[in-house]
């Protein structure tokens, strides 16, 4: 063919064929928002809907979900299907699905990513729900934000201190130091034992380098007052040059997060290390002591002058419901799955994750077990909410003060000056 | 792309020579060892560490933390590799790669190849902005083409299909694709082209009866690459892609990177699994990589 | 048809021929166009709005973003991400061809190699990253048990955790990953070298490195070229590594463009920002690439 064409034609022809193109995508019809159904409205009482958990593609985890999930399906004729994302992603995942209503139903959330995910507008106030099934107030606390009950509690506990009393023994230690000073004799005794024994295993990696807060909390900082930020504050200053000093003298190593502090104490080459209760299941299995197991305690972590409480942070996991479809049928499902008086039995006798009910609490089986009576008396009972969990940005402020305390760790800034970096940071996040 | 050489005349021939036989093989000695010690030393970087995955795979739990850990370990154990064969998970995992990856491949290679074409052997204003256009769609940070991405495909209810993923793996393949190829195809000389005009050969008929012939090995080895780049993505894969058709990435760290710990022997052993059929894939098909990359085979 | 050097495609193939040619363009064009510019010019529309992920709406701050990014960080995120992306261009670049020489002599078991070197390459990336942040784990990982061991050093070293080590523990992580494909690439641009070519050098006297340079080389010029720029790009954009390993610490040493604008998305939720600093990054980009194939392309025809 050799019709003719100009070659401006040519140019607009193509010029038109990537505009429409990017015309189409452009105007794709917006999904739609969704809106609070009437608690009548047989929608809301849809009986198939997601279930979204990371717990359902972990190896222990995952068939204890599962047995409940088959558990509530075959009384209640429901269809749960299950929704996951690995535990590090699924917050991004979740936001996202949330966001644009492409999930109805139920989600397990990690307590810290309430506000986070609250902040999207889409879940329902369980208050009502909550009522009478008989929650502790620490655990129904974990689950507020603004006020609003938004989660039921299905495990609550705290990241503590724990122990290894055999290391403890050998070095010495008869009694669980109370003060911070006993605590720094205790780790320098326990570096006696050599062998490259890590007296704490600490967090040491910016990942998980938020676990300062709490000893800033130790030395006296209330890290934020009302929507003031006082990290700066010498109070905070003081707790990481405390750290800084440790790092120093070898009492705590260098690039330690969470899983390698776990890995470290059962290897027995760590004698102290922070965890919540969940960590200790991965602790035992990974350690080549068959007896290890008995060899856990959990202490309460030292304070700066006698007769200040322990601080620990709180720790656990919720379910939250999103507004809309089979939004009943989900509220009834995670009211089972959180104090059903069977269901809760069996996930502390297979998970060893301790309940939230009164009546779960006092159950022979958990006051019967040494190691979760003993952490929730030493730990649990005082522990309290990380301040900054309240904004959706809490992630980007951790990270902001996890890079100031490095950068004081690897001697590149002071602690003053880093603190007043970190604070003035956070403080420009919250807006 | 490609420099003009002009072969020199060559000098008598004495004796009848092997064809591609490299003229380093009548070298001293010390190429030999200098080859030899460039195979020890990079080869080793290269090799140690999937000795390392190996044995690690072959740890039992007990020992995964242990330090030093042990070089050469007696205590080894095939459970975990075991424990890959009833998960029908994985294997659901390696499916959904290996189609998407492979259409992927398909779809990139012939949309492409048309792209190359006309980038190759015709001249026309725009050519080269078009060509920079499709070379820099490649540079675009990816966790930001994704919020819009997932806003496109869930506007039309493509969210969580095998068709989303193929699509936004073709933002980085098709580029790629279309570079190779335009070298491919700038090599092949216009006198075959010239001369099935001459024989009255329509411009279609032309691709499909006198280049496309020709370039096999150039199409496969693109192809194959724009497999790897879909075979190896992980952000967009996880995101678009929902619990049914997540591919192997995803899929791997949602398995063994938990909240608690992460199974390092059980992850290494699927690793290894899932890559081994890809890596006999590859070198079954090395051939045509060669070919395919250079055009060889295209001399007058 | 007696060429033996192929030639460039000639011009005059008509304006019909001209049409034609666009037509092929178009549908790779339209693919692009809607999955690939659509959301880049929306994600760089963004940078000039304040938008969070999570809350709704937006509103304009004309170049606030792009100010706040240019003042802040941009300085250390260009010079970390220029180090990274050169560093695992070259490095890579340098074992893969170093290999493809070698694998070109005739020496035993160079077919097994072959196959054996692209297991690198092959595993999933995702599953690299976390391979080596294993083997550089300060307190279990095989680099210090080995090391120790063989008394080169005398206690743990926290690679990760260190600003000097952690660049280079990420770009050895990434070059280990990418050496393979550039060294199938150049060693199939070796096996097409006309050993006629190196005859005749070697009987006008050139010895093996005058041979490499004035024959292997040139004729290698395309390859190395497509090699160069396609790892380039995209060690520009990448991610994953340097995410898994080390977060872009210690003290955000090892953070790249790519890392920022994922953090400053996810975790902050700060899409302006992000959109602002993608823009800062394609405009970066852009002009290196023009810059580079200008310098390439300068021997193409017009």
């Amino acid at each position: 063919m050799t019709t003719a064409y100009s070659r401006r034609r040519m140019l607009q022809l193509l010029g038109a064929a990537g505009l429409g193109a990017a015309g189409l995508a452009a105007c794709a019809p917006a999904p739609e928002a969704a809106e609070p159904l009437a608690a009548d409205d047989p929608k809301a009482n849809e009986k198939s809907f997601s279930f979204a958990s990371w717990t359902l593609n972990e190896e222990a985890g995952k068939p204890v979900v599962q047995g409940l999930i088959d558990t509530v399906t075959k009384k209640d004729g429901l269809t749960v299907s299950g929704v996951s994302y690995p535990y590090n992603e699924y917050l991004n995942q979740l936001t996202l699905q949330v966001r644009g209503d492409k999930l109805a139903g139920a989600a397990q959330l990690d307590i810290a990513w309430l506000g986070a995910l609250a902040s999207l507008g889409k879940l329902r106030d369980l208050g009502p729900a909550a009522e009478g099934r008989g929650y502790t107030d620490t655990a129904l606390a974990s689950g507020k934000y603004d006020g609003r009950q938004l989660g039921l509690p299905w495990t609550t506990g705290a990241i503590g201190l724990v122990s290894n009393k055999d290391l403890l023994a050998q070095a010495g230690i008869t009694k669980a130091p109370e003060s911070i000073e006993d605590f720094e004799a205790a780790l320098v005794e326990l570096k006696g034992l050599g062998n490259g024994i890590v007296p704490y295993a600490a967090s040491t990696k910016v990942a998980q380098l938020k676990d300062i807060l709490v000893w800033m909390k130790t030395f006296g900082s209330p890290l934020l007052d009302g929507d003031k930020v006082t990290i700066g504050d010498e109070a905070s200053v003081e707790a990481v040059t405390w750290y800084k000093k440790l790092y120093d003298q070898k009492l705590i190593a260098p690039d330690v997060d969470r899983f390698d502090a776990r890995a470290l104490f059962g290897q027995g080459r760590a004698a102290i290390y922070d965890d919540a209760i969940v960590g200790k299941g991965a602790v035992v299995s990974s350690s080549p002591d068959p007896s290890f197991a008995d060899k856990l305690d959990p202490i309460a972590r030292p304070v700066l002058r006698s007769g200040d409480d322990p601080q620990a942070q709180l720790w656990g996991h919720v379910i939250v419901v999103i507004e809309g479809a089979a939004a009943n049928t989900a509220t009834s499902f995670a009211q089972w799955m959180t104090s059903d008086e069977q269901a809760t039995t069996e996930f502390f006798a297979k998970l060893a994750l301790p309940p939230t009910t009164e009546r779960g609490l006092a159950s022979d089986a958990v006051a019967n077990d040494p190691f979760t009576k003993a952490f929730s008396e030493r730990v649990t009972a005082t522990a309290s909410q990380n301040p900054f969990w309240r904004f959706p940005e809490y992630a980007q402020m951790e990270t902001v003060i996890a890079e100031q305390v490095q950068a004081v760790l690897i001697g590149s800034a002071t602690p003053a000056d880093a603190m007043r970096t970190a604070g003035q940071g956070v403080q420009a996040l919250i807006k | 792309m490609t420099a003009t050489v002009e072969a020199p005349p060559a000098p008598v021939e004495v004796e009848p020579r092997p064809r591609r036989r490299s003229p380093l093989d009548r070298e001293r000695p010390g190429v030999r060892v200098a080859a030899w010690a460039t195979i020890v030393v990079f080869g080793g970087f290269g090799l140690l560490p999937v000795y390392w995955m190996l044995t690690t795979a072959l740890t039992p739990d007990g020992k995964v933390f242990a330090y030093p850990p042990a070089l050469f370990p007696t205590d080894v154990t095939f459970e975990h590799f075991a424990a890959l064969a009833g998960n029908s998970q994985l294997f659901g995992y390696l499916v959904n790669s290996a189609i998407v990856s492979s259409v992927t491949a398909v779809l990139s290679v012939v949309v492409s190849a048309y792209m190359a074409y006309s980038f190759s052997k015709f001249r026309y204003r725009g050519r080269r902005s078009l060509m920079y256009l499709v070379l820099s769609s490649q540079m675009f940070p990816q966790a930001l083409l994704l919020v819009t991405l997932y806003a496109l495909f869930d506007a039309y209810d493509l969210l969580n299909t095998y068709t989303a993923l193929v699509l936004s793996f073709t933002t980085f393949t098709l580029p790629l694709c279309v570079w190779m190829l335009k070298g491919f195809f700038d090599t092949i000389p216009d006198s075959l082209i010239e001369a099935a005009r001459i024989d009255g050969a329509s411009q279609l008929r032309i691709i499909h009866s006198v280049i496309v012939p020709l370039s096999g090995p150039g199409l496969i080895a693109a192809g194959l690459f724009a497999f790897v780049r879909g075979w190896n993505d992980f952000i967009f894969a996880l995101t678009l892609a929902g619990p049914d058709k997540q591919t192997l990435p995803p899929g791997l760290t949602n398995t063994y990177l938990g909240e608690a710990q992460t199974a390092w022997p059980e992850l290494m052993a699927a690793s290894l699994v899932v890559s081994l059929p890809v890596v006999v894939a590859f070198i079954a098909l090395q051939r045509f990589l060669v070919g395919g990359i250079t055009a060889g085979a295209v001399k007058g | 048809m007696s060429t033996v050097a192929p030639r460039r495609g000639t011009p005059g193939q008509g304006l019909s021929g001209g049409v034609f040619a666009v037509l092929l363009v178009l549908p790779g064009l339209a693919l692009l166009a809607a999955v690939v510019l659509y959301p880049l010019v929306s994600s760089l529309v963004t940078a000039f709005f304040e938008q969070s992920l999570v809350a709704p709406g937006r509103s304009f701050v004309g170049f606030d973003n792009l100010a706040a990014v240019l003042d802040s960080d941009f300085l250390p995120l260009l010079r970390q991400t220029l180090v990274f992306t050169v560093g695992t261009t070259l490095v890579p670049f340098v074992i893969g061809f170093g290999l493809a020489l070698a694998l070109n002599t005739r020496i035993r078991g160079r077919g097994f190699l072959r196959g054996a070197l692209l297991l690198p390459w092959l595993v999933p990336a995702v599953v690299t990253s976390f391979l080596w942040m294993w083997i550089f784990n300060a307190n279990y990982g095989v680099a210090n048990g080995v090391l120790e061991t063989l008394g080169v050093i005398d206690e743990p070293e926290a690679w990760l955790s260190s600003p000097g080590t952690a660049m280079a523990a990420v770009i050895i992580a990434k070059t280990w990953a990418s050496f393979p494909w550039m060294m199938v690439m150049l060693l199939a641009g070796l096996q097409t070298v006309p050993p006629e070519l190196h005859e005749a050098a070697q009987v006008d006297g050139a010895g093996t490195v005058r041979r490499f340079r004035s024959v292997t080389v040139p004729h290698l010029r395309g390859i190395i070229g497509l090699v160069v720029l396609l790892e380039l790009i995209w060690n520009f954009q990448h991610f994953d590594t340097i995410y898994v390993m080390t977060g872009g610490g210690p003290a955000g040493t090892t953070e790249t463009f790519a890392v920022a604008v994922y953090d400053t998305f996810y975790k902050g939720h700060d899409l302006g920002r992000a959109g602002a600093i993608g823009l800062l990054w394609m405009v970066l980009l852009l002009v290196l690439v023009v810059g580079y194939l200008r310098v390439v392309d300068r021997e193409e025809k017009p």
